[in-house]
């Protein structure tokens, strides 16, 4: 069996008085688009961005393709990339400019990977406009597209889609659908049962710091006896 | 081009924008118009006046002051009679800025050793300080004239008007310079005055650059993305320190050129080197002020961590520009080595206040002080830079949580 995209053993994370992450354990194969899902607060954020290199890790193993996120966060670091739920780009740059940008730490052949952005982001002739001037879903579509035209091992997507209409939404879904390949892994988090169950092979059900219910959507529901994601969701979280 | 290249040339973009730069070319350009106004105004002061005479002495005195200010000043209207009134008007039509009048009975008057008298009738043609500058210039070439007959009436020699020549010497601390007390002082003030403004500008811009960097960083969301790219944490550090610091130091030179510039204009720019610093001095003091600008550049880093936003960003700069501002004030206006032991405890606890006194220390030959303070700044900066590496690698930066310390920061900039 080779290297394991991600294997997450017992994190426990913990702020202040909180226990944010009580004992998470999950992996994530080569070629897998693994989903974490759970309620606000349940810990996905905080678990990407441990994998991320962002957080430290309070206790357990994490390991991103063999590499110790702990003692070698900048080996990590050259096999990701990250979409935080959140993101923005530096707002005096233009599209091509941001794409050209992240473009310059990756590889030896930066024009060819903007070039393979501007496809993904398709902004037309936006791509040249400030990024200060783009909507919301014109942000989403360029960041995600500088995150998955480095071709990272491991494209981690806090939220891909949060705040974006049907139409963005529905674009973005397919980008990241297409984008594994036989060494590619996507793990991500989302609110939507119905996005992480047209996007993923397994998921992971996260409440209170845990992986309450982990598998293939397909083999949850039936394991739970309902008829979707949502009824699983909402059986084994409440 | 490596990643230090690259996030380098990232930071200075941002730190470029119009939105950080006006505000720093705002006060320089001021600064340097308000030194051309008084370079005019000096330069008018120091011209040749036109003026008109009348002399209605006839006398050898009264010809004698004529002659006086014929040869300095431009005389567009003489008449040996007439009324002051009317005359004014046409000198001023001429050009010209005063009339004087020499008074029938001048000669003699001055015969009987007693005071002569000359009218002097002025246009102002405006009430600002450009238009008032011929008054000073009338006052000179009377004075001048009044030399001229002194000399001619009495036979003395021009030592004679000013026959003592004081010699000093004055005793500061350590040293013995031949000069005046008032003349030290006014070569003090023009030769260092600027340093201590000059750190306090560095220190100011360097810090605002690095917050204002962290600050657009939080607001445009940015920093998450760049903490996973493949780029090691100290190199992030190290591109916004120097990059901000390259910015800093930019304002600061436009700052002190235009202060400089703005402040020349009131002297001659020769000031008398009575006290001055060597070359190795210099030195001193310039590594007294990378250190100042290292340990800001950190501090301000790590205090730009707790920035929510840009607006965030400035408030955090206010404890800086405490930090910058109070020795600037201390060193101008006192010696610090001679202040109660708690208030030269506390401002030597201000690395900053370091190179701010260096100059004045080593004129004095007080060394002493000088390199303990650059040991003090030196570990102040390594602290620092140890505490901002270690901040860019902990949860803090994502999370913001930061215990009493953020609390505290957080109310700074509600």
């Amino acid at each position: 069996m080779g290297v394991r995209a991600v294997q997450v053993a017992d994190l426990r994370k913990r702020y202040g008085d909180v226990q944010a992450l009580r004992g998470v354990s999950f992996d994530v194969e080569p070629g897998e688009i693994y989903g974490l899902v759970g309620p606000n607060g349940a810990g996905k954020t905080t678990t990407l961005r441990t994998l991320s290199t962002l957080l430290t890790v309070g206790d357990g193993d994490v390991d991103v393709f063999g590499a110790d996120v702990r003692s070698q966060p900048n080996e990590v670091r050259k096999r990701i990339r990250y979409l935080p739920e959140d993101a923005g780009a530096y707002d005096n740059l233009t599209g091509r400019q941001y794409l050209e940008f992240i473009a310059d730490f990756y590889g030896d052949d930066p024009d060819a990977l903007v070039e393979r952005g501007i496809e993904i982001a398709d902004l037309g002739e936006r791509i040249d406009s400030k990024t200060s001037e783009y909507s919301k879903g014109m942000t989403r579509k360029l960041l995600l597209a500088s995150t998955i035209m480095t071709e990272p091992d491991l494209a981690i997507l806090d939220e891909p889609t949060s705040g974006l209409d049907v139409e963005n939404a529905r674009t973005i879904r397919d980008i990241v659908k297409e984008f594994p390949g036989t060494n590619r892994s996507v793990l991500l988090s989302s609110h939507n049962m119905l996005e992480v169950e047209f996007l993923c092979d397994r998921i992971g059900l996260l409440n209170e710091g845990e992986i309450v219910a982990e598998g293939a959507p397909a083999d949850l529901i039936a394991e739970y006896g309902v008829e979707n994601l949502e009824e699983v969701f909402l059986e084994a979280v409440v | 081009m490596n990643h230090f290249w690259r996030l380098l040339w990232k930071e200075t973009r941002e730190l470029l924008r119009p939105r950080y730069l006006l505000p720093i070319l705002m006060i320089p350009i001021i600064f340097l118009a308000l030194g051309q106004g008084m370079g005019g105004i000096d330069d008018a002061a120091s011209g040749q006046p036109t003026i008109g005479i009348i002399n209605e002495d006839g006398g050898e005195y009264g010809e004698l002051v004529n002659d006086t200010l014929s040869r300095n000043a431009s005389v567009v209207y003489y008449a040996e009679s007439g009324d002051p009134a009317s005359a004014i008007e046409t000198v001023s039509e001429r050009g010209g800025d005063a009339l004087l009048v020499i008074p029938e009975g001048f000669t003699e008057r001055i015969r009987d050793r007693t005071a002569g008298s000359v009218g002097v009738h002025s246009v102002v043609r405006s009430l600002s300080l450009s238009g008032i500058t011929s008054s000073a210039q009338i006052d000179g070439q009377i004075q001048r004239a009044g030399t001229v007959l002194t000399l001619n009436v009495t036979g003395t020699t021009p030592a004679m008007l000013d026959p003592i020549r004081p010699a000093y010497t004055t005793y500061i601390e350590e040293r013995t310079v031949e000069t005046s007390p008032g003349a030290l002082s006014g070569s003090f003030a023009t030769q260092f005055i600027f340093i201590p403004v000059v750190i306090m500008f560095v220190i100011i811009f360097s810090g605002q650059m690095v917050i204002n960097s962290m600050g657009a960083e939080k607001e445009n969301k940015t920093l998450e993305t760049l903490l996973t790219m493949p780029v090691k944490r100290s190199t992030i550090v190290a591109a916004k320190l120097i990059g901000s610091a390259s910015i800093g130091l930019l304002g600061a030179a436009l700052y002190t050129i235009s202060i400089y510039y703005y402040q020349s204009s009131f002297t001659d720019g020769g000031a008398s080197a009575a006290l001055s610093l060597g070359i190795w001095d210099y030195a001193i003091v310039g590594v007294s002020l990378f250190l100042s600008l290292v340990g800001v550049l950190a501090f301000a880093l790590v205090l730009g961590v707790f920035a929510d936003d840009r607006q965030g960003a400035q408030m955090l700069l206010f404890p800086i520009s405490i930090l910058a501002i109070v020795p600037m004030f201390a060193t101008m206006f006192t010696d610090v080595a001679r202040l109660s032991l708690p208030i030269r405890a506390v401002l030597l606890a201000i690395p900053f206040t370091h190179p701010a006194i260096a100059p004045k220390r080593l004129l004095l030959n007080d060394t002493m002080m000088v390199f303990g303070g650059i040991v003090y700044q030196a570990i102040f900066a390594a602290a620092m830079i140890w505490l901002a590496i270690r901040v860019f690698n902990s949860d803090r930066l994502v999370t913001g949580s930061s215990g009493q310390l953020g609390r505290l920061l957080s109310r700074l900039q509600s």
